[in-house]
């Protein structure tokens, strides 16, 4: 979608901030976000919680501090998901007679679930459209659901500069769509053909691209 | 005093942290959560999952061609020779910077970060103001953390939003033949992985 997660290029968005030792975590509460956010995904209810997130309106998402979008994503796809309902989330407290589950991860578990590699390469044989050294296009796309392009990309023409593999498509895949098996690219985009000639002339960004997103140049 | 960065990573409408300990009450409640799970998964990520993972990777490819080889070839299997892998590191990619090729990491659309390597990102990383500028305006970026890099070199930047996470091998500095692995590791920052700063000897020992 064309929200406003899409930063790629924008002017205004203040300053960056930069510190040396710089901590991941502003507070207490962030880190057990990010552990509610693992424990909660071996439940397999929903892929990603980016689209949930991607659906803040632009003036709240901008306001909200980093971990707190995350919150709101998770509380979003708890409700959504019915692992909990939203009068449960909103007292704190569960329904009586609610059903009690066995939750997914114990702390037996947990370490093995966090450190394990995930696989989301696809182990099946597709033919790629495009070979290395290929001049490609972003594609004008205008997904008003959650996409992994970058609208900075669109009609845009770039390089292959190798194949990552087979993957589904996240615009489908993560509403448990069509998953649109389809390799992955890596572009090479000239910095000049992106920004135009302010750009340094040897300059590129560097992008991995589903093979939806692109069309030959 | 509240500048602009506090306002974006710390103003809040409600207090979060309530509302954080009212959902895990809930959750462990419904039995959808075990809270010890929870303590262990905070301490890793606060405590175990870290830079010093990325800096042993760096250090190693310095002092062995061969992994420095397969490193490049395919992250995630070399990487994983040392015994580190995990959420955010399914596609590993090392991209390496020499006195030609300056590479930087960002991602525009969210914080993808490999997490394996580095553990979790900094508050800067995840502002909406490197999520926008760095793909644009790199050198101007780069110069504003203190980074110059020469109009004669390459600056790559990797926008990582698919399922690749990136890290930087940056440039091994002059005067370090004599160091260990361990030595060159302690010198290796988090922030010349992500290609923001350069690894550098401690001031006094330059030679």
């Amino acid at each position: 979608m064309n929200g406003i997660h899409d930063m790629g290029g924008m002017h205004g968005l203040g300053e960056i901030g930069y510190r040396r030792d710089d901590p991941a975590f502003h507070a207490a509460w962030e880190v057990r976000v990010h552990a509610l956010v693992t424990a909660l995904a071996a439940y397999g209810r929903w892929r990603a919680l980016r689209p949930e997130i991607e659906a803040i309106p632009a003036a709240e998402y901008l306001r909200m501090s980093y971990y707190e979008r995350w919150l709101a994503a998770l509380t979003e796809s708890i409700a959504k998901s019915g692992l909990a309902a939203r009068a449960e989330i909103e007292r704190g407290a569960a329904s009586a007679g609610a059903q009690r589950s066995v939750p997914a991860l114990t702390a037996d578990t947990a370490r093995t679930a966090a450190l394990a590699a995930p696989r989301t390469e696809l182990a099946i044989r597709v033919d790629p459209r495009f070979r290395v050294g290929q001049r490609v296009r972003g594609a004008n796309l205008n997904t008003p659901t959650h996409t992994r392009m970058p609208r900075y990309t669109r009609g845009k023409v770039g390089v292959v500069e190798r194949s990552r593999g087979v993957f589904a498509l996240p615009d489908t895949d993560v509403y448990f769509g069509d998953p649109r098996p389809q390799h992955v690219y890596m572009v090479r985009f000239a910095a000049r053909e992106l920004w135009g000639d302010g750009a340094s002339a040897h300059d590129a960004v560097y992008i991995d691209m589903w093979q939806d997103y692109l069309e030959p140049a | 005093m509240a500048d602009a960065r506090d306002r974006e990573h710390a103003a809040a409408p409600s207090d979060p942290a309530l509302r954080v300990q009212a959902l895990e009450s809930l959750l462990v409640e419904k039995g959808l959560v075990d809270r010890a799970a929870i303590d262990v998964l905070v301490d890793l990520y606060e405590n175990k999952v870290g830079p010093r993972n990325g800096a042993q990777v760096v250090a190693r490819a310095w002092i062995d061609p061969e992994f420095k080889r397969r490193l490049l070839a395919d992250g995630t299997a070399a990487i994983a020779e040392l015994g580190f892998s995990g959420q955010q590191g399914e596609k590993l990619t090392v991209v390496e910077s020499t006195p030609s090729v300056h590479n930087v990491i960002v991602c525009t659309l969210c914080s993808c970060y490999p997490w394996p390597l580095l553990g979790l990102p900094p508050i800067w990383y995840k502002s909406s103001a490197y999520r926008a500028r760095t793909v644009a305006d790199p050198r101007g970026v780069l110069r504003e953390l203190g980074l110059e890099v020469g109009n004669d070199v390459e600056v790559r930047v990797w926008d990582s939003n698919a399922a690749s996470r990136y890290l930087v091998l940056p440039e091994r500095p002059l005067g370090t033949e004599t160091l260990g692995e361990a030595e060159l590791a302690a010198l290796v920052t988090r922030d010349a992985m992500l290609g923001v700063a350069r690894v550098t000897l401690p001031r006094g020992d330059r030679s």
